[in-house]
């Protein structure tokens, strides 16, 4: 079949090209290795951590730096690509709560608070100003669940000030015993004898201690998260709200299956466990590439391409120990800082990220890619999300961000 | 200041001076230990675990090889659930002089090393990686050593008989009078605490420190540190330990070791014992030199690096350093330099250790007057609360020079030896696959909260113990629930919730330490994934303003940090 979009890759950015083109009428095929860093990530979508209004320090950002995705996809296609992924988020009744102009900070599975610009209203009631009323909060989880320690927590937030207090709840009846990774926790919570005996449990611990919150793991249901805090918070009477996991994170989870539904609704085919390899072109021009999944190799054309495939994270970019970095998908010229002696600061958690993590691809204003002398790969190829260079999106906090909308802005081209 | 008598006051908690401990206490003798840091600290806990056959020293330090033959039977019958029986080959590759084979033999016989030919054809049978063209293989008794849990045994033992065993206790100053030396004053590195011993003798088995030891009385013990770098890569592509066979050299040895197999290493002289870095040339000359012995070598995903400082003495009429012997000498200081009261035990190896704690204990002994004779060789070693009372005995080896050793080791019916499918038959048996906290090395909980009981002082210590956070994903997910347990378990005794951030970020950090010598590829993807984890998702670095050292956790002490200049 012949497609006038392959998107590879299957994170937002991806996700978000696919969606934009075919919702434009396109045939659109998203082909991956894999699920994106949704499945990672917190499930939020941060735009810029280090400021009160992300928006506009985006705004003096892309002032500032030319070369930052932000800068190339433009201050329009990210507010445009906010409300397109609140669309989707809201079309799967799962909503996205929050502004672009002002960060909310989040209480993480550590207890430290963490900016974001919006959340699924799952989580919402758990953000700080909130939580700083002084009305006491209460932090539960589950022994066997071990990704979310809910006396840590609450000890970390009563060190900030907020009247938090942590417990574990009894684990209700299953009928065998599982590996209760987040994805398993989050199925059992979509029975409703099973979320019935934690709203049970959490309504005594609320009678008695009077809390007005209660923070749980975010792991309260795969499809219908939205329907089980409202379900729990008129058991208990208390504000439900959801903090993230350990990876897998069920929140992201929920972020691609919205984006799954859309895209099918818009007729746009899925194909995941399709690991692009090469491509095949003349000149400047992309036809084919060639994908492998089940020792098979697979001839992928279109007319156009979105390259969505990550940074070191996603795959996308991969480093040798000679000091080579490689674009795995289709060969493309990476932007490297440096020699492998200075891709690492001294400290893990340094401020300044650590230089290897800006290595990319570059780009030029309508992100197709370039080679070390600025002249354009293929004419007919997008590069979008953690692929770009000039951005550490983990440390800058706009790895959502970035992916959006870049990924919005291949979907206009 | 409190001041505490005892017979004899050990410094270090390495192998040796544990092993120093245990044999002092098993003769009546009132002993206490100090370490600077947690057993193991030093160079024992960074060396990559062969357990010597002694091949390696046939030619160049007979003494040494027929110490470690020797030895290497004595241990597996004491400690057998810290050894692993893998054998081991010294092969003949295209790059080796091939004459040195026949040398190599003859010197086994000459020293009491174990040693069978066998053919390429039953070496490949065997270890199907190995290079095809490696022309000559001779099998000997090597086999590998979980050397955190061997000393955390002997320290156990020498507990049960009466000795202190003080980590994080650093040496602040020697106490001498005219010209005896009569104690020590050492600081608890926890609380700053400082406390005078006074005792009859001091032993100072404190390795590549125990030159810096021996001046605080006066006396000059040259000790070069030797630095010798190790890189484990994530695939234990082979069972058997592998040597080059020629003269040691760098990058010429492979050690399989729990999950991973271990390339070492380099031997490059540093001033100080405290302060080397791992240099990117070291690691790539060791991966080269690995793609001989395994074609592909290279390409498989490193893990890790490391460094220990090896503690070769230079005695006084050697005068140059090539010649160093690697066995290991006992000094007496009060025939040597005149001062009364002092021993010194330096150089050896590993393997060696009880053998060098028998001989100065015997010196010790003497001097106090004691004569009971020495047990440590035929004593077994108790099994730390983080062990499990495995039942399951590995098959016992029936062929090769090793195959009397393993029959008599297992008629003795001591705990069974160590094998790899361990404890994954344990989590099976205890069915806590569901409950394990470090997923990479099958760590499950009750074994963390048994370390954490034991009084582990920081994330490093339960490393040490159970090996959460040296697998794959170097600590991604066990990083964070091993800190949220050791507060749930010690936040009633005093550990507040700050010092539990600032032990999650000190183990970040030393794991960087590691980890940044060899990211590339799939590990540098892990290292990005684990930065999303704690950065994007737990906002660790969000803590640092609520994290503070303290509750008895030792996270940032300048006596305890290891400085790595260059990484």
């Amino acid at each position: 079949m012949n497609y006038e979009t392959i998107v590879i890759g299957a994170g937002l950015a991806g996700m978000l090209a696919a969606l934009v083109r075919a919702e434009r009428g396109e045939r659109v095929m998203m082909l991956a290795k894999g699920h994106g860093s949704t499945h990672w990530a917190a499930g939020c979508l941060d735009l810029l951590a280090d400021a009160d209004d992300p928006l506009g320090a985006i705004n003096q950002l892309v002032q500032a730096r030319p070369a930052h995705p932000y800068a190339l996809a433009g201050v329009a296609a990210l507010e445009q690509a906010l409300a397109r992924v609140r669309g989707v988020a809201e079309a799967a009744g799962y909503p996205l709560v929050g502004n672009a102009g002002r960060n909310l900070l989040m209480p993480t599975a550590l207890g430290a608070l963490r900016p974001t610009a919006f959340v699924p209203a799952t989580m919402v009631n758990g953000e700080a100003r909130q939580l700083g009323d002084g009305r006491p909060i209460l932090i539960a989880g589950l022994h066997e669940l071990r990704d979310f320690f809910p006396p840590l927590i609450a000890a970390n937030l009563r060190a900030q000030g907020y009247a938090a207090e942590g417990v574990y709840l009894e684990l209700p009846p299953v009928e065998r015993s599982h590996d209760f990774n987040p994805v398993v926790m989050a199925r059992l919570f979509e029975r409703p004898a099973f979320r019935a005996e934690i709203g049970r449990q959490l309504a005594t611990l609320v009678r008695k201690g009077g809390y007005a919150r209660v923070g749980l793991p975010a792991v309260l249901g795969l499809y219908n998260a939205v329907e089980v805090v409202r379900e729990l918070q008129a058991l208990t009477g208390a504000l439900i709200f959801e903090i993230p996991t350990l990876p897998t994170s069920v929140p992201g989870m929920r972020l691609f299956h919205a984006f799954e539904q859309a895209l099918t609704k818009a007729g746009a085919r899925i194909q995941i466990g399709g690991w692009v390899l090469r491509g095949e072109g003349s000149g400047s021009h992309l036809h084919a590439v060639f994908s492998e999944a089940a020792s098979r190799e697979q001839r992928h054309m279109a007319r156009r391409w979105v390259l969505a495939t990550g940074g070191i994270m996603g795959g996308g970019l991969r480093a040798e120990h000679t000091g080579v970095i490689s674009e795995t998908a289709l060969g493309l010229p990476v932007r490297t800082p440096s020699g492998r002696s200075d891709w690492f600061q001294a400290r893990f958690l340094d401020e300044a990220g650590h230089p290897v993590f800006r290595a990319g691809i570059a780009v030029d204003a309508q992100l197709r890619p370039l080679d070390a002398a600025d002249q354009i790969v293929y004419t007919n190829v997008a590069v979008v999300g953690s692929a770009l260079a000039d951005c550490d999106p983990i440390r800058e906090g706009c790895l959502e961000g970035i992916a959006l909308a870049t990924g919005f802005a291949a979907g206009q081209l | 200041m409190r001041t505490i008598e005892t017979d004899v006051l050990v410094i270090g908690g390495g192998a040796t001076g544990t092993g120093c401990a245990r044999d002092l206490a098993m003769r009546g003798m009132r002993t206490i230990l100090v370490e600077k840091g947690d057993l193991t600290h030093g160079t024992t806990g960074r060396y990559h675990g062969l357990l010597h056959s002694g091949g390696r020293y046939v030619t160049k330090d007979p003494q040494s090889a027929t110490e470690c033959a020797r030895e290497n039977v004595v241990l597996r019958k004491i400690m057998p659930h810290c050894l692993e029986d893998t054998s081991g080959f010294f092969v003949t590759t295209p790059w080796d002089d091939p004459a040195y084979g026949d040398v190599f033999v003859k010197n086994c016989r000459l020293t009491g090393v174990p040693v069978q030919e066998i053919s390429v054809q039953a070496m490949l049978r065997r270890e199907p990686v190995l290079n095809p063209r490696i022309s000559r293989v001779f099998e000997v008794m090597d086999g590998s050593a979980d050397s955190f849990l061997a000393t955390r045994s002997t320290a156990l033992s020498a507990e049960e008989y009466g000795a202190q065993i003080w980590t994080y206790h650093h040496v602040v100053d020697l106490v001498r009078e005219g010209d005896r030396v009569t104690g020590a004053v050492v600081e608890d590195l926890r609380n700053g605490e400082r406390i005078g011993i006074l005792c009859a003798c001091v032993l100072n088995a404190a390795g590549a420190w125990a030159g810096k030891i021996a001046s605080m009385a006066g006396v000059t013990v040259t000790v070069l540190p030797g630095k010798g770098t190790m890189v484990a890569m994530n695939h234990r592509m082979l069972n058997t330990v592998v040597n080059r066979c020629k003269l040691p050299d760098d990058g010429d040895i492979i050690v399989p070791i729990h999950t991973v197999a271990v390339i070492g290493t380099t031997d490059v002289h540093v001033p100080d014992p405290d302060v080397y870095g791992i240099e990117p040339d070291e690691i790539q000359f060791m991966l080269a030199e690995g793609d001989k012995l395994i074609p592909g070598f290279s390409q498989y995903r490193a893990l890790r690096a490391w460094a220990g400082v090896r503690p070769l003495y230079k005695d006084r009429d050697v005068a140059n350093d090539r010649d160093i012997p690697r066995t290991f000498k006992l000094l007496d200081h009060a025939e040597r330099d005149g001062v009364e009261g002092m021993l010194s035990i330096v150089g050896g190896k590993w393997t060696t250790y009880r053998l060098m704690a028998e001989e100065s204990v015997d010196a010790l002994a003497k001097r106090l007057g004691n004569t009971r004779p020495c047990r440590t060789a035929e004593e077994p070693l108790p099994l730390p609360p983080t062990e499990h009372q495995t039942t399951f005995r590995p098959p016992v080896r029936t062929t090769g020079p090793g195959a009397s050793v393993a029959a008599e080791v297992e008629a003795l019916q001591h705990a069974p030896l160590y094998w790899l499918g361990k404890h994954l038959a344990e989590v099976e048996r205890e069915q806590s696959f569901a409950d394990l906290i470090c997923e990479c090395e099958m760590a499950s909980r009750s074994r963390v909260l048994a370390a954490i009981d034991a009084g582990a002082k920081n994330l490093d210590d339960i490393r040490r113990d159970v090996r959460m956070g040296m697998g794959p994903c170097q600590g991604g997910w066990c990083i964070y629930r091993t800190t949220a347990l050791l507060f749930e378990r010690r936040g009633q005794d005093g550990l507040s919730q700050a010092n539990s951030n600032d032990a999650l970020l000190h183990f970040l950090q030393a794991r960087w330490k590691g980890l940044v010598p060899v990211l590339w590829g799939d590990q540098l993807r892990q290292a990005r994934l684990d930065e999303l984890i704690y950065v994007g998702v737990l906002g660790a670095d969000r803590l640092r303003p609520i994290a503070e050292q303290g509750g008895g956790l030792v996270t940032d002490n300048p006596a305890v940090a290891t400085e790595y200049v260059k990484a």
